[in-house]
């Protein structure tokens, strides 16, 4: 090996702690890079394999009962490939020792192979054929009541209980995302698909030689667009009206959106964390290479060149860029298998194939030795600029003059130490505002952090305690007469019942459109209220539709424009009516009317399709099981439920993000605090050796220099905090999509804690400083320049 | 011992300025200097502080420029150089002591040595240069763990590692006691003896002059004058 690279090793070893909390810095920004971008290409890719293996479809429908012959009319539409018909049917279950409703969807299997949307069995066998007793379960279901093929279950199939036998446990890229119709995140203990041989599911669904809802692939080149169209020509007349792609299928909108998002994680995050983390490595190595001013000074009169001084500096600096990028990349793989392991609690992908490609290592590693680069070369070049002769003087001393608070006259208010203080900000207030911006940058970046738990806690705080705050949501298996209500309110147990009716409809304003369900409310309900931004009431209007403000934006609407309404059900009216007012929901998008206008509107007498019920909770089992006697009811949920549900999956997936955030940001603000300190020693540890020997305490000599750091810090932290509520006002923005809004809500706490994360890791810093400065050789600092 | 027969001077400097620019000041660290050097000699450059003794060896060096004036090296100009020449100059010809021995402090005294010939051409071996200055021994000591006239030692056999034709000697006795320095200046003398390395050396200290075969006083950036010593004396028959 080479002198100078021994040189180089022993250097960095001797910077061992330095080195280490700049790699940091860097490894943390890159640590986020690497979890987000490695999960969503673990997801995206395992996405694309089970959609290739398991044949999902390119199309779907869904309609109301049409004859198997239609199946071959579908397949003549020209770019139609293949067709799949099948009978999907709601059921309610129930099993041995579990009390509380299960709802789900129970799926026909067709008489031969499937073609698509095979099932994936994680454990048993399929259905034999006319076996009329054999399911099988989803995995989620199965994983959340640790059941076995072998179980048996009693399911509700329109109003008829049966009792059925598990033989396996699938999962099918239809139903990668398991949504209850009406809640908000997936909860596998309550909401199961089935599927079962075709025969049987016909006959008790009524369905037999018939089916209700249809799937397809297409050509490679056709038209998506005017395929749907013709399936809709031809569906019509069977209630078929929804044909849609795969854009619009439940499960891959759900996906999309998620990955959307992930995607937005794995370049906002990482584009914040990286270009602070660069800025910070500029900042400090730039530094660290001017302590090597006499060292880069004695290579050049040895006669080393300019360029040999700049590659061995730049080899140092891409040392330990490399131990950051080690870091970094083992970090984002271990948080990255976490998070991935996440998502697949939620979504259900039968394996998840995580690997992180040579891209994400690619751009790591050049984004990491472009920044090690960036903060050396400039400040190498500088120093070997100098001529070697006044380099190896000690440097010339600074021009200092009395600060400005002295200038105004406050001189008297000042000790000489805090004068030295000022002074030193003063005269290189660059250095001092880099130093103090790298300080706020860590702050805010722990404000982002936190944001995240506050800004969910918000969530759950607004819309499952202020807004939804019935005990039980009743959903029937069709519109049923208002009067329906009156047997809930019978119910032991139950005090209060308020109606509600979904249609599914379709909002147009000016070109746009969205298809959502309409739902109408009483005016007086108290048991789901709509609320706006400030959690103040929106009133109902008599005529008129209320949309969430998301949708609204989506739209491209405002109160006052008239939007276009178009029923997908009964009557299939289409009306216009105006928007007068805005809700402000975190999760999904509505529509909202009055459910009178609401039923005039179809032409219907006093009809609902659900009731919110306000409950004894006690009592709540004794309700489930009167609940599941009624043959109109076609699920139930608990609010108290959801919410745990939201907390177990959406609500984890944020925090755990958030968790990850709060950790590397404070790996952060130690790594810049403590450089920042260290470096402020090796630049003036002569100065100060002199202070001691001219008889200052090792007590004001920490002072003059400890002062100065916390006094940057001081004034860091205000300023961290501007910063980080800008962050975290830029993710929520870009963290909007159709399925959640994050509120951008941050706590006093949250900016308390970054505040004492910083505090914190300024005093630990300052420990470490204060001991060196208690040991100093002041014979060997004074008699040896660096 | 008696003056080589001196023939053409390996130095020659003519009318040297060097003005510092210091902001709102100007300090005119040389005003004119006239002065040879020739090969094998040793001249001992002697004056009070502020006397330009230091500018005008980094100028020899290489280390500085000059404001006006001419410096040639065996005929070449080095006040005209551009910096990758005088790098390249530095590199093949000069070697440099310094008063705090500026060595390394991550290297022993054989990689310090080592940093050097590395780059030379035809080195002597980095042992071979520390069994010159006596320090055969020590040779995987780092610099925390030699006293300073070790250092200074290594720091010589640093510089003459590379077989200079030249070597400047910054007060290299500066930061030592009597005696240590006198092992220091065993070193050098050996080295400008045995190696024929022209040698100019800075000090205050007026008894070193008799180890020299010319003296060259200098005052406020002039030569005063030059004493040629008729009876140069080894450094161990100094006294000071």
């Amino acid at each position: 090996m080479r002198v100078l690279d021994r040189k180089l090793f022993r250097e960095l070893w001797g910077l061992k702690a330095q080195v280490l909390a700049i790699a940091l810095v860097l490894a943390a920004g890159l640590a986020t890079y690497v979890m987000a971008a490695a999960t969503l290409d673990s997801l995206q890719r395992t996405q694309r394999r089970m959609y290739r293996e398991f044949r999902f479809p390119d199309m779907f429908s869904n309609l109301k009962r049409a004859p198997e012959s239609v199946a071959a009319r579908i397949a003549a539409i020209p770019g139609v490939r293949e067709v799949e018909t099948r009978v999907v049917a709601p059921v309610t279950m129930e099993f041995e020792g579990y009390r509380f409703p299960i709802n789900g969807q129970i799926v026909s299997l067709p008489a031969g192979a499937p073609k698509l949307n095979l099932p994936h069995l994680h454990s048993g066998r399929l259905p034999e054929a006319h076996r009329e007793r054999e399911v099988l379960i989803s995995d989620g279901f199965a994983d959340a009541h640790k059941m076995r093929p072998g179980a048996r279950l009693l399911v509700t199939v329109n109003g008829r209980q049966r009792e059925v036998d598990v033989v396996g446990i699938a999962s099918t890229p239809e139903f990668i995302y398991q949504l209850a119709p009406g809640s908000i995140v997936p909860d596998f203990a309550t909401y199961a698909i089935l599927w079962m041989n075709r025969k049987p599911l016909e006959a008790a669904f009524n369905m037999t030689g018939a089916f209700n809802q249809v799937a397809g692939t297409l050509d490679p080149g056709a038209s998506l667009k005017s395929v749907l169209d013709a399936m809709n020509a031809l569906l019509e007349p069977y209630g078929g009206l929804d044909a849609h792609g795969r854009k619009d299928q439940v499960s891959h909108r759900y996906l999309s959106e998620e990955f959307r998002q992930l995607e937005q994680m794995a370049t906002m995050f990482p584009a914040i964390f990286l270009s602070v983390a660069a800025f910070l490595l500029n900042v400090v190595l730039s530094r660290l290479m001017a302590t090597q001013r006499g060292q880069i000074a004695i290579l050049k009169a040895f006669g080393y060149t300019n360029a040999a001084i700049v590659i061995h500096f730049l080899k140092l600096a891409v040392l330990i860029a490399a131990v950051g990028l080690a870091l970094g990349i083992a970090g984002g793989a271990w948080l990255g298998s976490g998070l991935a392991g996440l998502y697949r609690d939620v979504y259900r992908f039968p394996y998840l194939d995580f690997a992180i490609l040579p891209g994400v290592i690619g751009i790591s590693a050049a984004y990491c030795f472009l920044c090690a680069m960036a903060g050396t070369v400039f400040a190498v070049l500088r120093a070997a600029r100098e001529s070697p002769a006044v380099a190896m003087q000690p440097a010339a001393p600074g021009l200092y003059r009395a600060s400005l608070l002295e200038r105004l006259g406050l001189e008297r208010m000042f000790s000489q130490p805090t004068r030295m203080i000022l002074r030193n900000i003063e005269r290189r207030p660059l250095k001092s505002f880099l130093s103090m911006i790298g300080v706020a940058m860590s702050t805010g970046i722990l404000i982002t952090g936190g944001f995240w738990s506050d800004a969910v806690d918000f969530m759950v705080f607004a819309q499952l305690r202020r807004a939804q705050i019935e005990d039980l949501a009743v959903t029937f298996t069709g519109p049923v007469p208002g009067r329906a209500l009156q047997s809930l309110t019978s119910l032991t147990g139950v005090s209060h019942a308020e109606p509600t009716r979904w249609v599914p409809s379709r909002i147009r304003f000016e070109h746009r459109s969205y298809r959502t369900a309409l739902q109408g409310m009483t005016p007086d309900g108290s048991l789901r209220r709509l609320l706006d931004r400030d959690l103040r009431r929106v009133e109902l209007p008599v005529e008129g539709v209320i949309l969430t403000d998301y949708l609204a934006t989506m739209l491209g609407a405002k109160p006052g424009d008239i939007l276009t309404v178009e029923l997908l059900e009964g009557n299939r009216a289409v009306r216009q009516l105006p928007l007068t007012g805005l809700v402000s929901e975190y999760v999904g998008v509505n529509a909202y009317m009055r459910l009178d206008s609401l039923n005039r509107f179809m032409r219907e007498g006093d009809t609902v399709t659900g009731a919110f019920l306000s409950a004894d909770m006690e009592r709540e089992v004794g309700i489930y099981s009167r609940l599941r006697e009624m043959p109109a009811v076609a699920g139930t949920s608990a609010r108290m439920r959801a919410l745990r549900a939201f907390y177990d999956t959406l609500a984890a997936q944020m925090l755990m993000f958030a968790f990850f955030n709060t950790i590397l940001a404070a790996t952060i603000a130690v790594g810049v605090i403590y450089n920042t300190a260290r470096i402020t020693l090796s630049e003036r540890s002569r100065e100060l050796a002199s202070l001691r020997v001219l008889g200052y305490t090792r007590g004001e000599v920490s002072y003059i220099l400890l002062g100065e750091l916390a006094l940057l810090v001081f004034i860091a932290i205000p300023v961290g905090c501007g910063i980080g509520y800008s962050l975290a006002g830029a993710m929520a923005a870009s963290a909007r999509t159709e399925l959640f809004r994050v509120p951008m809500v941050v706590n006093v706490g949250t900016f308390a804690f970054a505040a004492l994360v910083v505090l914190i890791a300024t005093v630990v810093s300052a420990m470490v400083v204060r001991h060196r400065v208690d040991h100093f050789d002041l014979v060997e600092v004074l008699k040896a320049r660096e | 011992m008696a003056t080589p027969a001196p023939a053409e001077p390996i130095f020659a400097a003519r009318g040297v300025t060097k003005v510092y620019d210091m902001g709102e000041v100007q300090v005119h660290a040389l005003r004119g200097v006239e002065m040879d050097l020739y090969a094998g000699e040793m001249i001992v450059l002697l004056g009070p502080s502020g006397s330009g003794k230091s500018t005008l060896l980094n100028i020899l060096g290489g280390l500085d420029r000059a404001t006006a004036g001419h410096v040639s090296y065996c005929g070449w100009d080095i006040t005209r150089a551009r910096e990758k020449e005088l790098t390249a100059y530095r590199r093949k010809h000069v070697g440099f002591v310094f008063q705090f021995y500026n060595l390394i402090p991550s290297l022993t005294a054989k990689e310090n040595v080592a940093a050097v010939t590395e780059i030379a051409e035809k080195p002597m071996r980095p042992e071979e240069a520390l069994e010159l200055v006596g320090l055969g021994d020590r040779m995987n000591h780092f610099p925390a763990q030699l006293s300073g006239g070790q250092q200074q030692r290594v720091a010589i056999a640093r510089a003459i590692a590379k077989r200079p034709s030249v070597l400047l000697c910054d007060e290299p006795t500066g930061a030592l006691d009597s005696e240590t320095g006198i092992v220091v200046l065993e070193a050098i003398d050996r080295v400008n003896r045995e190696l024929g390395a022209a040698t100019a050396l800075i000090t205050h200290n007026a008894d070193i002059r008799l180890m020299a075969n010319r003296v060259i006083h200098m005052a406020n950036g002039l030569v005063g004058s030059v004493d040629v010593v008729e009876n140069r004396l080894k450094p161990g028959e100094l006294r000071w």
